[in-house]
């Protein structure tokens, strides 16, 4: 045996160099290759001393669109020479990320804020933009971080979230005798929306499907739906109704005064659904997208970014041009003239703390991204985000469904928006909180009394921390 | 004739119990080959003509996650970390075995002492020393190992050198070694079974180990314990198949290791017990 | 060779000793000058006193759930471990056929990683558990349980290699000597067997309590802490205050000393009433 020994190891140690080599080119260049910028168009030429090429290393936040990157990376490289390094954080753990990976050496240079909170937190890093490309070309200069007059966050992508309706199933539905309504513009408000759902429960073995709702997935990590977009409507209301101006220091007060309508939304969800409410901890968003795209529900939770997830899925039944938005009632007054959930929390800051150099390849690589042609295909049909630039024209938006219907709800202007106030939420230990008071809620191991007792007790403890 | 009907029950509960035991793995095997929406509501049925897909998960997982680089990085970060940890820490424990001195002991219980205290402890402030050494790397990684591992595997070698007579090295001064020939020439060679002791719990906890790359290299370089949880975390398209297939992929080279080795770990498990 | 010239002395300490200063003494100082100054690099500390420590119990009940939750699992582990890797190991000295594959199977899921380990039994818990209609994460009594199960299938194999290794060690002479006396199997286990094993005792005691104190990857990958953070120990708790909220690593590197102390105690302490009963018999 201990003969045997010595040649397994060699074999073995063979192999690692062998797969550690394999492995190299996928390992990212933490070193600039000393190249010449432009492709060789003289051989003979001297390579220019002054712009050596440099890395941009970005810290991404979205895994939908990770592989994307990876495209966009090898783009940038063939056009400019300069290397972009992306790593993307895992679901839920961007911040924890973020703080680990700025205090290196080889910190990120160009990572993302979500907004004034983020800003706080973030205020020892984030250089002031307002002297950028990109800045100039924001169409709406009200979006951006600010703070006395320096611009610190420039949001990079417009979204829209709301109930993603698969409307096959839908007519399936409507065609039923006794239908409650006939088409979906008469789903305008929680009345309807209840009743309809409940029928159709009543009769989803008839329609083919599992449940109404796909899967509230109240997995730690995977609950951001719950505990922040569906958050957003009483937060809103809450401080539409009161006045409240939500730039101000005032947000440090909540009372969840709409909570029985989170309590209404969400008891449909949860109870119209594929799954048991006892067992929504072990789902994630993924299963939820993907019983959408299967057909196995008619109803989900989510943003334009997810059409990436249900067209990815292998199998998948649904029609584009069966994909339509619902906003998300809740029982508010008024509701008839409300829209879905625009707006962002996707803000692109530099590192202050990088060289200058570092700083301004950043600068470039996200102005390129954003107004040179490459780049903006990219934008547009592979991470199909709806930017607010003035460098794309019409004809440059995302063509996805979903992307279509965020534009369709916005140029309508009878129903109002209603936006993003969720960047303005105490922390992410606040938004963990939640969620995992949702679930316990779900599960039946807390009241709705407790659920919000918790919510107004930690929103004053956790805000400014 | 009693007898054996008590050895007979004794050895149908005990190969009950065997397979037992290694049916959590079965079952995740089994389940590498079923489609990703059939596995978690019913992990315990058998893949059938609906469910069962082929190798799917396993090409699909090995792409997702960057196996095979993961893998590579294992490999070496394991086979070096422990052939760095066999050579000095043999060599220290030789050293301060033999000579006896307040510094000796220092060095001993300092390192012995190491033995309790939790990762925790230093799991910062060491990422942090290796940031700013440039340590977070492979080959840096392999010097964190040493200083970490030092502990178990001083002490583990210093028991067994205590035992070994001092006259064959005496008489290799004799003859005119000098120490280091001394060592290499005459006490290695001695060491070997022991060594093999050290080198195979090494391995399986290097091998193993998730939070020390994870906090070091793990952004830039990912081993198998790192690509297994970034594929829980989210990443866009967790895949329960894919899982699945990694799952098994993670466990088959420590299970060959095993298999090809098994007396010597065994042997070592027993034997550095009872020198402990 | 009681006189090594220093030269060689250093040759032989320095490649590990530099190792072991960098990689681990020197952050357990700085760990522990740290836990006394609020801070987030390492460059922008400042004294804290020991306001980290107060914070560490008083600003959130995670940490006492999370040393209760620990000393119950270690308890428990430590207990069912012993008590069924030495049943195991008495099974296995009694030339039986197929012996040597029996221990080879007990052993392996020893050789298997943490995280790999958390995430099979998840797979089996909840398959188990869905056919009560609810799932791992419905309560921390599930995941205590969880994690009894894991660490006994990973930690048994091993601690039965050491108590056969101690078992067959005893002198033949005794077992026979006990056996012409007229002892029952039950008397020769409790006079003769289990005295003379009480070293393996203390090591495997020593390890299990150990392990299961220490324990993290298991913890991630099996509960993550769900629900909440009441099944997250000690470790993950630690982990969770450093990386997952900002503000909070002089906590969180106050609470790992307090950590690493406990441990420290509970090993010291374990050790020594070992020492006694190994004397004593």
């Amino acid at each position: 045996m201990q003969k045997k020994l010595l040649p397994v190891m060699s074999i073995l140690m063979i192999a690692a160099f062998v797969l550690a080599a394999c492995a190299a080119p996928a390992a990212p260049a933490t070193e600039a290759p000393v190249e010449p910028a432009a492709p060789a168009e003289a051989a003979t030429e001297v390579p220019p001393a002054a712009p050596a090429t440099g890395e941009v290393y970005y810290l991404n936040f979205k895994p939908e669109v990770a592989e994307t990157y990876a495209k966009i990376a090898d783009a940038y490289k063939a056009e400019t020479g300069n290397t972009l390094k992306v790593v993307t954080a895992a679901a839920g753990t961007y911040e924890q990320t973020l703080k680990s990976e700025i205090a290196k050496s080889d910190a990120p240079v160009l990572f993302q804020i979500n907004g004034p909170i983020g800003y706080q937190a973030w205020k020892d890093y984030t250089a002031d933009l307002k002297d950028t490309e990109l800045y100039q070309h924001l169409a709406d200069k009200n979006l951006a971080v600010t703070d006395n007059g320096g611009v610190y966050g420039i949001p990079y992508v417009v979204e829209g979230y709301g109930i993603i309706v698969n409307k096959a199933i839908f007519d399936k539905y409507f065609a039923m005798d006794n239908a409650m309504v006939k088409s979906l513009e008469e789903i305008n408000n929680f009345e309807t929306l209840k009743a309809v759902v409940e029928d159709m429960t009543a009769n989803k073995d008839a329609l083919g499907i599992e449940g109404v709702f796909c899967s509230t997935s109240l997995k730690p990590g995977e609950d951001w739906r719950w505990q922040t977009h569906l958050m957003n409507l009483p937060v809103f209301y809450e401080w539409r109704d009161n006045n409240i101006d939500i730039a101000s220091d005032a947000t440090k007060d909540f009372q969840f005064q709409y909570s029985d309508n989170y309590k209404n939304i969400f008891d449909l969800y949860i109870q119209n659904s594929t799954t048991s409410s006892k067992l929504l901890g072990s789902k994630s968003v993924d299963d939820s997208m993907a019983e959408f795209a299967l057909g196995q529900c008619a109803m989900v939770q989510n943003g334009n970014w997810a059409w990436g997830q249900i067209n990815g899925v292998q199998g998948n039944t649904v029609k584009p041009e069966d994909v339509k938005f619902l906003p998300i009632y809740t029982g508010m007054p008024g509701e008839e003239k409300q829209s879905i959930n625009v707006g962002t929390e996707n803000f692109f800051a530099i590192n202050s703390q990088a060289s200058p150099e570092k700083q301004k390849l950043a600068a470039d690589f996200i102005y390129w991204l954003f107004s040179s042609p490459t780049g903006k295909k990219f934008v547009t049909n592979d991470l199909k985000f709806i930017a607010p630039f003035d460098t794309f024209a019409e004809n440059e938006k995302p063509t996805d469904p979903l992307a279509k219907e965020v534009i369709r709800y916005v140029s309508n202007t009878d129903l109002f928006n209603v936006a993003w106030a969720f960047v303005k939420f105490p922390n992410q230990t606040f938004k963990n909180d939640f969620g995992a008071a949702l679930l316990k809620y779900a599960q039946g191991n807390m009241s709705w009394d407790d659920v919000k007792n918790l919510v107004v007790t930690e929103w004053a403890s956790e805000y400014g921390k | 004739m009693k007898k054996s009907i008590r050895e007979n029950i004794v050895y149908i509960l005990v190969l009950f119990l065997a397979i037992l035991f290694l049916s959590p793995i079965f079952i995740v095997f089994m389940n590498s080959f079923k489609g990703r929406f059939f596995i978690s509501d019913t992990p315990f049925a058998l893949p059938n003509a609906q469910t069962f897909v082929g190798l799917e998960n396993y090409t699909s997982g090995i792409v997702k996650t960057g196996f095979l680089p993961a893998l590579g990085y294992s490999l070496f970060i394991t086979i070096f970390s422990v052939g760095t940890i066999v050579l000095f820490t043999s060599m220290t424990a030789w050293c301060i075995t033999r000579v006896k001195s307040r510094l000796s002991s220092f060095i001993y219980y300092l390192l012995v002492f190491s033995m309790i205290v939790p990762f925790q402890m230093v799991m910062f402030t060491m990422s942090k020393m290796a940031n700013i050494l440039h340590l977070d790397n492979p080959i840096g990684i392999i010097v964190l190992y040493l200083g970490f591992g030092a502990g178990l595997s001083v002490f583990i070698f210093s028991g067994f050198i205590k035992t070994i007579p001092r006259e064959i090295e005496e008489a290799a001064t004799i003859d005119g070694c000098n120490p280091i020939q001394t060592f290499f020439l005459i006490v290695f060679p001695i060491l070997r079974p022991i060594a093999i002791t050290v080198a195979i719990l090494n391995t399986m906890w290097i091998w193993n180990d998730y939070l020390l790359p994870y906090l070091t290299i793990g952004s830039n370089y990912k081993t198998i314990p790192i690509a297994v949880q970034y594929l829980q975390g989210g990443y866009g398209s967790k895949d329960m198949g894919a899982m699945m297939a990694l799952l098994v992929l993670a466990i088959i080279p420590i299970v060959i290791f095993y298999l090809t080795s098994q007396k010597h770990i065994i042997k070592g498990v027993a034997a550095g017990a009872v020198k402990g | 060779m009681q006189k090594m010239p220093k030269r060689y002395y250093a040759f032989f300490t320095l490649p590990t000793l530099i190792a072991f200063v960098v990689a681990f003494f020197i952050p357990l100082l700085l760990g522990i000058y740290l836990s006394f100054t609020t801070f987030t690099t390492v460059t922008n500390s400042r004294w804290a006193g020991v306001s980290n420590y107060v914070r560490a119990f008083s600003e959130d009940n995670n940490f006492i759930n999370a040393t209760i939750f620990t000393v119950k699992f270690a308890i428990v582990s430590v207990i069912l471990i012993n008590i069924l890797a030495f049943g195991l190991a008495l099974l296995l000295t009694r030339k039986m056929r197929g012996e040597n594959g029996f221990r080879t199977v007990f052993f392996m899921p020893n050789l298997i990683g943490g995280i790999v380990l958390g995430y099979i039994w998840l797979l089996i818990i909840n398959g188990i558990l869905i056919n009560f209609g609810v799932d791992i994460t419905y309560s921390a009594t599930y995941g205590f349980w969880g994690l009894v199960v894991l660490m006994n299938w990973q930690m048994v194999g091993y601690m039965m290699i050491i108590y056969i290794a101690g078992i067959l060690a005893i002198p033949t002479e005794i077992i026979e000597a006990a056996k012409i006396d007229g002892a029952s199997g039950w008397q020769t286990l409790k006079n003769i067997t289990f005295p003379l094993v009480m070293p393996a005792i203390t090591i495997c005691t020593f390890l299990t309590l150990a392990n299961s104190f220490k324990l993290f990857d298991q913890n991630l990958s099996l509960t993550a802490g769900a629900p909440g953070r009441e099944s997250s120990m000690l470790a993950l708790d630690i982990f969770n205050t450093f990386y997952g909220r900002n503000g909070y690593e002089g906590i969180g590197q106050a609470k790992a000393v307090i950590f690493f102390l406990f441990v420290a105690l509970i090993v010291l302490l374990q050790l020594r009433f070992s020492r006694k009963s190994e004397l004593e018999s």
